[in-house]
This record gives structure tokens, sequence and C-alpha cells, in this order.
């Protein structure tokens, strides 16, 4: 299609496309061979606007285009039931949706939140992508003028101990793609100085062609110094500051916006992953902050996927204006870039100000003393029009209504699952319980994450309250929640959670979702907090497949009708689709990023059993709920009866939890999630090193194994005194509660009719703590 | 001096991130706390109002973080900075006995000045230890324990008593103090008798104990050190994390509302300095 390019005369590289007189045909090559991405039909719509202005598009405008009409950018598949069902959960507690959502915290402070998925560029180039993925994500939230104070990371990939025959050609392996997203995340973390808390490390076969990788950020600001991602007045100066733009990352949104194919390293070196650079960008946060402090900041926004051509357009619009921007002062990493290359580069550690020009100067001299580049590169002009000059020639003009608003579709879905649905295999009863119990533990999706935690600073800033890992210090367990105390002078704290549900929502999309919800809750109000907000990351296949929106449609309704009875508001999110690759998809993602608050972090709880003697009791009804569950899966079983929820059950269990904390009650909390009750348990005594013994006798009409491992939602152990239980169990109204044993000393014994285990403390360790250490090495 | 009137300078560039709970450390106990960039104490770069001058300053501090981004050697970088830039002031103030602190990075660019341990004169011209790679060969952000050695020297630890344990999280990747093998035991021991061993990491049981209790695998468990005269002070480990109970990794099975361990190392200075200034 070269022959519709037609370059001018020019001492540098434009070229007029025609594509007035194309064919159909020609239309889809300019789209494939300039890499935009963009359908025939997309490329038709273009080609009509260009009728009615009587010329032909540059290939800056063709590029332009191509970003701002990306699925990743304009949410075109997906807008539609974001809309139904998450979007439009309301909230007064809810202050903006930008680029990163702003709650309420007190009078004074909101924080921000928000989650999304850096899969492509962290699949072909996993130390850079998941770094940048974390530059990313931090901007998101800077840019809303509130200090990053929380990182976390939920990641997916296949099975560590995958054999090289089995791997798809042009894959990675599981092992080298997980050290390098966690060292590219713990080098980029570490060095910003933004702890990172939270996260969760799901394994599955699903993941081995396309890994999911989502990054979360929480802030908090004054409300004084929150920013628009927008400019204000027609007279605002677009200052450019940060890094410098170069060939990297060229094409990321669209790169991000297809299924990843075998020959997608040739595209990493293309320059489709940009690369990131922490000591920029940790000076570049404290002169934004310090701008927005000193309220020279008319507006603020991060330039990410699209680069320049997103952010000066979104910006310009959204304040009712117009932009015109002199291409040639945009600072370059290296000479003889093209116009459409400065102009959608992703280069890393970048953010667009608008600043009155009486703040000119001040802004330009903050930077300066932080050695961080500030550029004017653009003015606002009134007309709802971007005009980029290069040298004084215009090389893009466009209507920014066209060029923002995009396509979207209301494409075909199917929500039947049926045929998703294998036959149904139960397995026998374990012969031996013991073994049963401790091969689930030590699986890899159960066992302690601590190779990984321990690579992470999570407590730089000093105000991880509650740390990933809790209990008796050197022999830590996981905790459902992370607590932060964000300000100097209050102890009102936020908690921070995650939830990724997708061996659910691969059965039942909609009770995936749902449970994605229940987890989240749980998790929060087990540390004493109450669950006020959450971000969502949606990492799904190829939307143009009807079964891959059908399950994308059918789980958010499952979020979203959840959170809304539950009036949990969702100000920002993320949607990935093109999760898959010419051998499939991955299962239906969606991951939660939770937000709780706790009023005063010395009624935090956490997950350790504190004191021998003291009573173990359980909250919620356990069910015959095995489909997607740790047990099944370990064993080759089936069930498509995934855990289900009840939103009376989980308002009134909440509850309950919660007030139960406020009242001083439980010595310890933790929810029953992945792995089921026998895994709670094992972590309570892991993280106190003591024993327990329990009787699931009284628990109704469940084989053995089922009451160990149902993942049933809507259920918590908790510890109280001796003595304490009634004051506990009557708060559950309806629901299922019942004393279940006692804290001992140091073996793990469970009876069931009859049947007993006896696991020492010291076994169940063992089981627990080594797997990710033999799979991927390390220790001392 | 009264407690209002100590100056204490908290010293950062790009990449050092631990300035703020740095800051408030001493900023809670009512001294007076500021952040100053390297650049103002230069003087490039700044307007009239921004400059500063180190020597109006009692105590220097400078943070953990990745300076620079430790690209190099962790550290190097800014204690190169500060040689060219900043030397004659910063061997002035800490020979006239005012306290400079180094944790974790900080700890790291004093080693790099040749500030600590300082064998010979005030100052060697070359590092005289390192902070190699942990054994581990990863970043180790984890509790440890650290038992209190210092005679009395260390104007940092004067209201610590001696052999007392107390609980500071590590956080770093070059952290494992070692000495050049030839001279291992004649250094050891010279650092024994002028004082200069401050803490060593142990176990639960106080014991001298190999990892993860010492998480980097450091020459006799040391986590910190001090020079002869006392007032130089740098350890791996960050008290700033600590300074409130309910930082520490295990407070949910104590109490919230009491002092984290870290607080005495900020409270022994402020009072070493209000006593002696």
């Amino acid at each position: 299609m070269r022959q519709l390019f037609h370059s001018r005369n020019l001492s540098f590289e434009l070229f007029d496309v025609d594509i007035l007189s194309a064919t159909d045909e020609e239309l889809q090559g300019v789209s494939d061979d300039a890499g935009l991405a963009l359908s025939t039909d997309e490329m038709k719509m273009i080609r009509s606007y260009f009728e009615t202005n009587g010329r032909n598009p540059t290939d800056v405008e063709l590029q332009s285009l191509g970003q701002a009409w990306s699925e990743h950018c304009c949410y075109k598949s997906s807008m539609v039931f974001l809309r139904e069902y998450l979007t439009s959960i309301d909230s007064d507690a809810v202050i903006d949706r930008g680029d990163a959502g702003i709650v309420e915290f007190d009078e004074d402070h909101a924080y921000a939140l928000r989650i999304e998925s850096h899969n492509h560029p962290s699949a072909v180039e996993p130390y850079g992508g998941a770094a940048t993925g974390i530059g990313g994500i931090i901007r998101d939230v800077l840019c809303m003028g509130a200090q990053p104070v929380a990182l976390i990371d939920p990641l997916h990939f296949g099975p560590l101990d995958l054999r090289y025959r089995d791997l798809p050609p042009g894959v990675k392996h599981p092992r080298y793609l997980m050290g390098g997203v966690v060292s590219g995340i713990r080098d980029y973390g570490n060095r910003l100085g933004i702890p990172t808390v939270s996260g969760a490390v799901i394994f599955d076969e699903g993941y081995i062609g396309n890994i999911v990788i989502n990054v979360g950020c929480v802030g908090i600001a004054k409300k004084k110094n929150l920013t628009k991602n927008r400019v204000k007045t027609e007279n605002d100066v677009l200052i450019l500051v940060g890094g410098r733009t170069g060939r990297d990352g060229i094409h990321g949104v669209t790169f991000a916006s297809v299924e990843l194919t075998e020959d997608m390293e040739e595209q990493w070196r293309g320059g489709a992953v940009q690369l990131g650079d922490p000591i920029l960008k940790e000076p570049l946060i404290h002169a934004c902050l310090e701008a927005a402090e000193r309220g020279l900041l008319n507006g603020m926004k991060d330039l990410g996927g699209g680069g320049l051509s997103c952010v000066v357009g979104e910006m310009a619009l959204a304040g009712g204006f117009g932009a015109e921007v002199e291409l040639e002062k945009v600072p370059l990493k290296e000479e003889g870039l093209a116009p459409w290359e400065m102009w959608v580069s992703e280069s890393q550690e970048r953010m667009m100000l608008a600043v009155a020009p009486e703040n000119v100067e001040k802004i330009l001299h903050i930077f300066k003393l932080y050695d961080v580049l500030a550029t004017p590169v653009a003015k606002v002009i009134k007309d709802k029009i971007v005009r980029v000059k290069y040298h004084g020639e215009v090389v893009l003009e466009l209507d920014l209504e066209f060029l923002t608003a995009g396509p979207e579709y209301c494409r075909d879905y199917a929500t039947d699952f049926e045929s998703m649905k294998q036959s149904e295999a139960v397995p026998d009863e374990p012969e031996d319980y013991h073994k049963a119990i401790l091969d689930v533990i030590a699986s890899p999706n159960i066992a302690s994450k601590e190779w990984v935690i321990r690579q992470y600073d999570h407590e730089v800033r000093g105000s991880t309250v509650l740390k990933p890992l809790q209990g008796k210090i050197g022999l830590a367990c996981h905790g459902d929640a992370v607590v932060l105390k964000p300000l100097e002078s209050s102890n009102r704290c936020l908690a921070v959670t995650t939830s990724s549900t997708p061996h659910y929502t691969a059965i039942d999309p909609y009770l995936g979702g749902a449970s994605a919800v229940d987890e989240m809750c749980r998790n929060l109000v087990s540390v004493g907090a109450s669950p006020h907000s959450f971000s969502n990351c949606l990492n799904f296949g190829n939307p143009e497949k009807s079964d891959r929106l059908g399950a994308f449609r059918e789980t958010v309704r499952g979020i979203g009708e959840t959170a809304m009875a539950l009036g949990l508001p969702t100000p920002s999110g993320n949607v990935s689709f093109y999760n898959e690759t010419s051998f499939a998809p991955v299962k239906p993602t969606p991951v939660l990023l939770g937000v709780g608050i706790v009023d005063d972090l010395a009624k935090c709880v956490t997950t350790d059993f504190k004191m021998e003697g003291s009573s173990i009791l359980l909250i919620g009804e356990t069910k015959e709920e095995l489909g997607g569950s740790e047990y099944y899966s370990l064993n080759g079983a089936y069930s498509s009866t995934v855990p289900s929820v009840d939103l009376n059950t989980l308002k009134s269990g909440m509850k309950g939890i919660l007030t139960s904390i406020d009242d001083g009650l439980l010595l310890s909390c933790h929810d029953i999630s992945h792995g089921g009750l026998a895994v709670a348990v094992a972590e309570m005594c892991l993280g106190g090193s003591v024993g327990a013994e329990l009787d699931l006798t009284g628990i109704p009409n469940l084989r053995f194994d089922h009451k160990l491992f149902s993942e049933s939602n809507t259920r918590w152990l908790v510890e109280v005194d001796s003595g304490n239980e009634d004051r506990v169990l009557s708060r559950f109204g309806d629901i299922w509660v019942r004393r279940m044993g006692t804290v001992t000393s140091d073996t793990l014994s469970i009876k069931d009719n009859g049947s007993s285990i006896e696991i020492p403390l010291d076994d169940v360790r063992e089981a627990w703590t080594n797997t990710l250490y033999n799979l991927l090495g390390g220790g001392a | 001096m009264r407690i209002e009137d100590v100056k204490v300078c908290v010293l950062y560039i790009e990449g050092t991130n631990c300035e703020e709970e740095s800051y408030w450390s001493f900023k809670r106990l009512g001294a007076s706390s500021e952040k100053v960039h390297l650049k103002q104490l230069i003087g490039s770069d700044v307007n009239e109002d921004e400059k500063r001058n180190l020597l109006d300053y009692d105590i220097v501090m400078i943070p953990g973080g990745f300076s620079s981004g430790d690209y190099v050697r962790a550290g190097a970088i800014l204690g190169a900075r500060v040689k060219s830039s900043l030397v004659i002031e910063l061997v002035e103030f800490g020979k006239e006995g005012r306290p400079i602190l180094g944790i974790c990075n900080g700890f790291q660019v004093l080693v790099e000045l040749g500030l600590l341990p300082a064998f010979n004169g005030f100052m060697s011209p070359v590092p005289q230890v390192a902070l190699a790679t942990n054994d581990s060969a990863k970043y180790e952000c984890r509790p440890s324990l650290l038992k209190h050695e210092n005679h009395g020297n260390c104007v940092f630890t004067k209201n610590l008593p001696k052999e007392k344990v107390i609980l500071v999280p590590v956080a770093h990747t070059e952290g494992k103090f070692v000495l050049p093998q030839s001279k291992e035991q004649e250094m050891l021991r010279k650092m024994e008798e002028m004082d200069m061993i401050v803490f060593k990491y142990v176990d639960p049981e106080g014991n001298y104990a190999g990892y993860p209790w010492n998480p980097n695998g450091s020459l006799e468990n040391i986590a910190g050190i001090c020079n002869a005269e006392g007032n130089i002070f740098g350890m791996m480990p960050h008290p700033e994390r600590v300074f409130y109970q309910y930082q520490h990794p295990d407070w949910t099975r104590k109490s919230a509302r009491k002092d984290g361990d870290g607080k005495v190392i900020f409270e022994s200075v402020l009072e070493y300095v209000t006593k002696t200034f």
C-alpha cells in the first residue's frame, strides 16, 4: 500500500496518504502497513471525514487516529457494559473519575486508586514491561495531584514446572517470565520509594501463552491539591515535563489491542515496549507534587498509551478548548524521529502540565532544581481542534470531537456457557487426608509467597501498619489486607487488598465476578476495614469473538450487581482485551483492587492466632461448592458448581465481623478463600506458631474433604477469648455460625465424624514455605 | 541548647526516598527538621531564599533510598557528588563533633565517603570497608533484631542499654558488611578497641545467627558502626520505620500504643546535642 503514501518535499519525513481514492481493500492495507490496527469500517469512517474536508490525511493524522481509536484508549467494545453495570454505581464519596478515581478520605483529604494491565509488554519483555507498568500506574495517580503511597501487583503465570517441550512456539517459559516481572517491579518500585504492599500470584495453564500482569496504585492528596486532567483557560500553556521522547513504546496501545502472535518478539525489537527510568520518575513525582501544593497547576495528565497524541487532545477537549502544538520543541532521545513517531511515542516518565502564563517561570524553576526537563510545547486555542506544526509545517489538524470520540460498539455476545462446562467429575474421598491437606498447602497457588514479597520494599514511607506477612517475626504468614496510615496527624487508615477469581469465572462468569467482590470485601473486613471503593482491571480474550465478550459481559454484571447492592463505587478501571494467542484465550480474569477505611488503626486485626486456649469460630455456611477449587484442580476433578454469593448473607456477615472487631472481640480473623477451611486454619496456625484442634462434625451434610476444601464464599475463621464466643456468634443473624475448636500448642488436628487428622505444625510449615523457593531458586 | 533550636538537615537527591519518614523522626521529637536538596547546599539552580549552608545545621542525616539509582555501587554516586562539592564543610561539621547519621543508603554513602569507619584520621581517602551484595543475591525486606554492642562511644545509642535487643527492619540489596580479607582480624580488633561496633544482627534468642536473621551475610553479624569519635554513625536497618510500635510487624500481638524500637536512636542524638552544644 506504500504507493498510496505520497511524500511531501520537506527536510523531514511526512506523507499524504491517498485514502480518498483507495478501495476498501487498500484501506485495510493502509491500516495494516502503518500498524494502525483499525478495521476496514473504521478506515471508512476516517475516509468519509476527510472527504468532507476535501483532502487526504497525513501519516501523522492516521497514526493519531489509530492510537485514539484503539481498544486500549477508547474502550470501544466494553463501554456499553461498563456503563450499564460499573460506572453507574454512584456514591457521594466519589470526587473525581479521572485517570485515577478520587474518593473522600476525611474532611480535608482524598485518596486516589487505579489498577490496570500491562500484559502484552510483560509477555515479550517481562522486566521492562512490568517496570513500565508500575511507572504508568504511578503517573495515573500522580496526575490527580496525589502522592502515591502503595503499589499492588496481582500476577498470573503458567505453571512454573512446565516442561520446555510443552511450551508453544514464540512463548517464554513461566519461570523466566515470573523472574523478570518480579525483578522489574522490584527494581522500579523499590527505587521510587513507593511500597509494594499487596498482590497475588496465580498459576494456571491458561496463562502459558499470555500472562496477566496487573499493576495498581493508591495515593493520598489534600483536597485542595487535587488536579483535573484538563486545561482550564484559553490562555493555558502546556508544559511537557520529565523524560525525553524516543522510539521506544511506539504502537504500544495498538500492540495491546490485538492478539499476541508468534512474532511478538519482533514487535518488541520494533519498540512496542517502553524503557523505564525510576530515577527520573522519583524527582518528577516531587516536582509535580510541589507544583500542585503551590497551586501552580491548572491541570495535569500523564503521557501513557498513545503519548502526546492522546494527552494533548484529551486535556484540551476536556477543558472545552483546542490546542496548537509546536512539535519541534519536544526534547528527543535521538535525532531523526519522524513527526508521527514523536507524536505517538510512549516514552516513559513524561507528564503534561496545563499552566497559566504567569506561572510558567515558577514551574520551570521547580523542575530545574530537581534536574527534570520542563518544556512548553503547546498553547490552548479556542476552537476545538488540535493542530500540530513541525518547523512551521502543519502536519496534523483534526477536529477533537472526531479524533477523541472513537467508535463504540455493541458487538455480538453469547452468554450460553453450558457448552463450556464439562461433566461432573467428583473425586473419591482421599485415603490419606494428611497428604491431601499438605498437597493443597504446598501447591504453588496456596504456598508462601515470601519469595516475592520480601523482594519488594513494603514498608518504605513508614506507613505500612499491617504488613503483607503477618504474625510472629520470622514465622509470619499471609494476611488478608494491608493497612496504611497515610497521614502523620491521624490514626485513620486505608486498607488495601486484591481479589482475582479466574478459576470460578472460567466456569461461571457471573458468579466469578460476584465472588471477586465477595472476596475483596471479606479481606477488607478481616482487618477491621469498611469496604469503601474499588478499582477493576478486566482481562479477557478477543472481544470480536462472541463467547469471550459474553464472558466479559456476565463477569461485569456479576461484579456490578454485587457492588451496587453494597453501595461500593468503582471510580476507575481498565479493560484489557485480546489476551489470547492462537492456542487459547486466558481464563476470564477479573482483578479487583479494594480499598477500605479503618477509623482507628489500634483496632486492626491480623490473621495469626494469638493465644493458646482461645476459641476458634467458623462464620458462614460451608456448601458443596468445589468448582474451580484448588483441591479439585490439583486432583484433576471438576465441578461446575462454583461458590455462589448471597447478598444479604454478605452484608450481615461483614457487619458482624466489623462490629466484633470494633468491640475488640476478635484476636485474629482470616477469610476462607482459595484452598478452603483447611488452608485458612493452617495459615492462622503458621503465623501464630501454634496449633489448633478443630471438630468439623457440626458442619452438616458434607464429606470430610468437602468440608476441608470447599471454597464457599462469605466465610471467616475468627479467634476469640474463651468465654466471649456468644458475644460474637450472636451478631450474625441467620448466618450459620459455630464454635469449631481451640488454639493449641504445636499440632494441627482436625476431626470429623470419627475420622481425624493430626499434622505437626513443623510439617505444615515445611510444605507451605518451600514451594516457590524450590521452583524459582534463592534463599541463602 | 533547646530541642526546638536543634536544626536537622535531612539531605536528599533524586532517588533518595526515605527522606519523609526520616524528617518526621526528628520533627516528632520537637527538633527543627528540614529536607534539604544537595543543590540547595551547593547553590546551583536555586534562588537566594532556597540556598542553605551546611554549617548552619546541628545534625546531618543521609536517609535511605537509591540515590541516583545506585546503578554503579550503592552510595557511590552521591558519595562522589558530596566529595566533589561539599566535603570541606562536611568534614568541618564532623570534626566539631556534630552528629552525622547514615541509614541504609546513607550508611553506604558514609562508607563511600571514607567517613566510616575512618581508622586513620577523620576521613580516609578511599573506602576501607564495603557493603557488598547480600548473600541471598536478592533485595531483602524483612524484620531484623539488633543487639546493642556499643559501650557508650556512639552518640546515637546513648539511651539504649548495652546488650538490649531491638527490632528494626532491613530493606536492601547491598548491605553485607565486609572488610579487606588480609586485614580482617586487625581491623575488627581495632573496631572493638575503639568502640566502633554499634549493632549486630541476632535471632530471637539473642544468638549471632545466620540467614535470615543476618539478612545479608555481614561479617561478625555487623549491622551498624560509628567512627572512633562516636559522632558519625551508619546502620543498614531502618529505625525511622519503627518509630511507633504500630509500625512493628507483630504489633497486633502486643499493643499499638507504645514507642517503636527505632525511636531511641533519634532521642539519644537529640539529647546529646541539647546537652553538648
